[in-house]
């Protein structure tokens, strides 16, 4: 059978802001049909880019595609082109057209003509596929963005395609959202023999796959099997890539252990690998038991019981929260955890008084933000807060300007606010010499996102409060943020984070809150909050892969309790001891 | 404190499923009942026939299971205007009024029988076609509306009309208000967070209030334009080419209870006739 995807020698440049970018430059690539295969690379290695020549959304500037025999250059097999390669992007708002949800899978199908019995056929299976029939007459705002993504599926399955393109579909879901998505996809691959073409910034998501593509400069880098491809570490690294956590665990293992299998990729595999490499007795306690918390100075930001409703006093009054409750102490990093649509978001803007408590208080610096004598401005000059997505609310046309947005309106002399911009600049590492005079527009996704985070702290708060501050940028770009996050720590500036990366959070933060429905139901140290897998997951939420290996372990009590572990560290530490326990030596 | 919430004040064009009589019939045949009662309010000169239209609506909003009070909170921001137009008729149509009887005259000022009919007919009408859109826009989608508008516009697509065209562009614009209303909220709320404070500047200074709403709007056209980009891509991927050689999922049809509802429509515009 020839293959379903044929890619030869393809160039493509495209101009942005007047100048010439070369995306792809000479890629070669074959995809057979049935094929699960995933597309890696960082930001602006070109994937995106391929993606989109796929289904000829793009054509070649110098090579071929094929989609089955069609060259995507011949227009007179466009409609079959796409109707065989179905397509599904990052942001479920932006694919979205119509405004009820069965109308939105019925799209395709209307666009190839289909008489009116068909399209119902297709859509009722489209909607079973993706188990979105008891939403089918919502309007798809109204829904959360697992579910939207969901129905954007729905929407390309409507057509019958025989490939699936994935352009970052999972980069904007949480958790349960993700898996989700991740599962119905591997059922479409493995039930109907779709082929899947996934671009990904999780690294995790490629083991799965049956073959791995990473893309560097315009130009295919690097490819195989996952299980193979992550023994590569110094190659991924070179290509501004990582590893998966448990993959990274094994390798740390293996280079102690030199019989510890370093292909393991799964926290089930590593687990499973642990058990195996030689009978181990229950392990005595590891690690000293948790020191009682020492007295702290009183918290900086304090809520208490906070309840809020949406659209007050109209028929379509919903309440967002009922009892959150929150404090956060000088120096700390806390970790706010929640799926889409637990309140989270909404219990921040309790923070700086964006939103006001219809129940319940809120403290800050000792004031009661319901008193109405508070300057409101002084407590967001000490509470920054940093929304979702920040660069997409960057005014400026020079980096410099936008920066200095909240000093100037703090009527400060000119030499201060260079000075704030100069230090918030630095934080961030946007050095002032080089960044101030750039085209907002011309920066990179990660610079702009620290140049939008710079602009928050150039108000020198004491609280920084951010949403999702690493959602959707590369690993890359992803570790130099947290890395300048733990910086500012380190000054003195506390720190909350909400996130839906476990991983992330169990490596950074002192305390986590776990918000689901409108309350805070767990609050602890990450060891605490992580020792309760069954709550986590019952509200959407997942363990990081450390603590799903370490859960694994406890369950066949080769760990004791007390020397649960949840950071990479942690882990390294004690498996360490547990495998070079004396008895016998490895190796 | 002010509070952000863009949406809630909000209540023309809100639609409110109740699942009543009046929300299952077919938007085309609101669509028409809707023509029919502006006729029907416009073609009579009798407040007596405008009341009897207004109190047919009262019945309708109860037949469609709405608070009566809900809807006529949505009427009240145009109150202001409505006691403005009454004004300025009391004030200066007297002059041109055909009634032999003055009540009260002053320099150009004039109040008779017929000015004061007149400016209570006027007042009325206006009352009626607002309560009657919106319970055309509570009872109906705007989705619907336009499914009912593109197939009763239907026919002049063949003489070149771009009425899928319009249809569709507006389904779009529909689909982002929610997107890009919550859109502001976050910019405008981050802006706060920065310091940022919207409504401090004089009015008279209209370069100063330009100059502080850009942070709102920049980002807000820029994301916009980008989210087209992007849907235009998407609607592309799914085999969009035009209206070209596309067929129709949603399906209108015209039971018994549109007839019904029709025929009692055209029998109350004609005894609005008879009245006059």
């Amino acid at each position: 059978m020839p293959p379903i995807l044929r890619v030869e020698n393809l160039h493509h440049t495209y101009t942005r802001q007047g100048h010439p970018v070369q995306a792809l430059r000479g890629v070669d690539l074959t995809v057979e049909a049935g094929e699960y295969v995933v597309l890696l690379g960082h930001n602006g290695s070109g994937k995106s880019t391929l993606a989109r020549h796929l289904n000829a959304l793009l054509l070649p500037d110098q090579g071929n595609v094929w989609v089955h025999q069609w060259n995507t250059r011949d227009p007179a097999h466009l409609r079959a082109i796409r109707s065989m390669v179905g397509m599904v992007f990052q942001h479920p708002d932006n694919q979205i057209v119509a405004t009820i949800v069965e109308e939105e899978v019925a799209f395709g199908p209307e666009n190839l003509g289909l008489d009116r019995s068909e399209i119902r056929r297709r859509v009722e299976e489209a909607l079973a596929q993706v188990a979105m029939q008891p939403f089918r007459h919502r309007a798809p705002h109204l829904l959360s963005g697992g579910q939207k993504q969901r129905v954007c599926i729905a929407g390309v399955l409507a057509m019958q395609p025989q490939v699936l393109v994935l352009d970052e579909a999972t980069a904007m879901l949480d958790p349960q959202g993700r898996r989700d998505l991740l599962a119905l996809v591997a059922r479409l691959h493995r039930k109907q023999g779709v082929t899947v073409i996934a671009v990904t910034h999780f690294m995790h998501e490629a083991i799965d796959a049956d073959r791995v593509v990473v893309l560097h400069e315009g130009r295919v880098a690097l490819q195989g099997p996952p299980r193979w491809l992550f023994q590569q570490p110094e190659a991924l690294r070179a290509l501004q890539l990582d590893l998966p956590p448990a993959s990274e665990l094994a390798q740390a293992l293996h280079r102690r252990f030199p019989a510890f299998p370093a292909d393991r990729l799964t926290p089930e595999e590593v687990a499973t690998a642990v058990q195996t490499y030689r009978p181990l007795q229950p392990a005595p306690q590891l690690l000293p038991p948790l020191l009682p918390t020492p007295s702290r100075p009183p918290p900086l930001l304090e809520l208490q019981h906070v309840a809020h409703f949406y659209m007050r006093g109209t028929p379509l009054e919903i309440q967002a929260l009922s009892d959150v409750s929150l404090a956060v102490h000088p120096g700390e990093i806390v970790g706010v955890l929640g799926a889409t649509g637990s309140g989270k978001s909404t219990a921040i803007q309790h923070c700086n008084g964006l939103l006001r408590a219809h129940a319940g208080h809120v403290r800050v610096l000792d004031q009661d933000l319901s008193d109405p004598k508070v300057d409101l401005r002084a407590v967001r000059r000490a509470v920054g807060l940093v929304f979702q997505l920040p660069e997409t609310q960057l005014f400026e046309q020079y980096v410099g300007d936008d920066v200095a947005y909240g000093p100037r309106q703090l009527g400060l002399p000119h030499a201060q606010v260079r000075r704030r911009v100069q230090a918030a600049m630095a934080a961030v590492g946007l050095p002032f010499a080089a960044f101030k005079d750039r085209v907002t527009w011309t920066l990179s996704g990660g610079e702009m996102r620290r140049a939008a985070i710079a602009g928050v702290l150039a108000l020198e708060p004491q609280l920084l409060v951010l949403d999702e501050p690493t959602a959707g940028l590369d690993p890359q770009a992803r570790q130099l943020l947290l890395r300048q996050l733990l910086d500012l720590q380190a000054q003195g500036c506390t720190l909350v984070l909400v996130s839906h990366n476990m991983d992330e959070l169990a490596s950074l933060c002192h305390r986590l809150a776990v918000i689901a429905e409108g309350r805070t139901t767990l609050t602890g140290s990450p060891a605490e909050v992580f020792a309760q897998p069954t709550v986590l997951r019952a509200f959407g939420l997942e363990l990081p892969a450390m603590a799903q290996i370490s859960e694994r372990l406890q369950s066949e009590e080769l760990l004791p309790p007390t020397a649960a572990f949840y950071t990479l560290a942690q882990a390294e530490a004690t498996l360490s001891q547990l495998l070079a326990e004396p008895g016998k030596k490895p190796g | 404190m002010s509070e952000f919430e863009f949406l809630r004040n909000v209540t023309v064009g809100q639609y409110l499923p109740t699942n009543s009589p009046v929300h299952r019939l077919d938007p085309r045949t609101k669509l028409l009942l809707t023509l029919l009662m502006v006729l029907a309010a416009t073609s009579t000169a009798s407040p007596l026939a405008t009341l009897l239209l207004l109190g047919v609506l009262g019945g309708v909003t109860g037949l469609a299971k709405l608070d009566a009070r809900y809807v006529l909170r949505g009427l009240l921001p145009v109150a202001p205007f409505l006691l403005f137009l009454m004004a300025m008729q009391l004030l200066f149509q007297g002059r041109f009024s055909l009634c032999s009887t003055v009540w009260y005259e002053w320099h150009f000022v004039r109040v008779t029988p017929c000015l004061l009919e007149l400016v209570l007919l006027g007042a009325l009408r206006l009352l009626l076609f607002l309560f009657v859109l919106s319970l055309l826009t509570l009872t109906t989608t705007a989705a619907y509306l336009l499914h009912g508008i593109e197939q009763l516009l239907g026919p002049l697509q063949r003489i070149g009309l771009p009425v899928h065209e319009f249809a569709l562009a507006n389904i779009i614009a529909l689909r982002f208000i929610p997107t890009i209303a919550e859109e502001l909220e976050r910019v405008a709320k981050a802006q706060v967070s920065r310091g940022g404070e919207f409504g401090s500047e004089p009015w008279y200074r209209p370069d100063r209030v330009a100059r502080a709403r850009l942070p709102l709007l920049v980002p807000l056209f820029v994301n916009t334009l980008r989210r087209a980009e992007e849907l235009v891509v998407a609607m592309q991927a799914r085999s969009y080419l035009g209206s070209q050689g596309r067929s129709r999922f949603v399906e209108l049809r015209l039971r018994p209870a549109d007839w019904g509802a029709l025929a009692l429509g055209g029998a109350l515009l004609l005894l609005v006739w008879g009245l006059a």
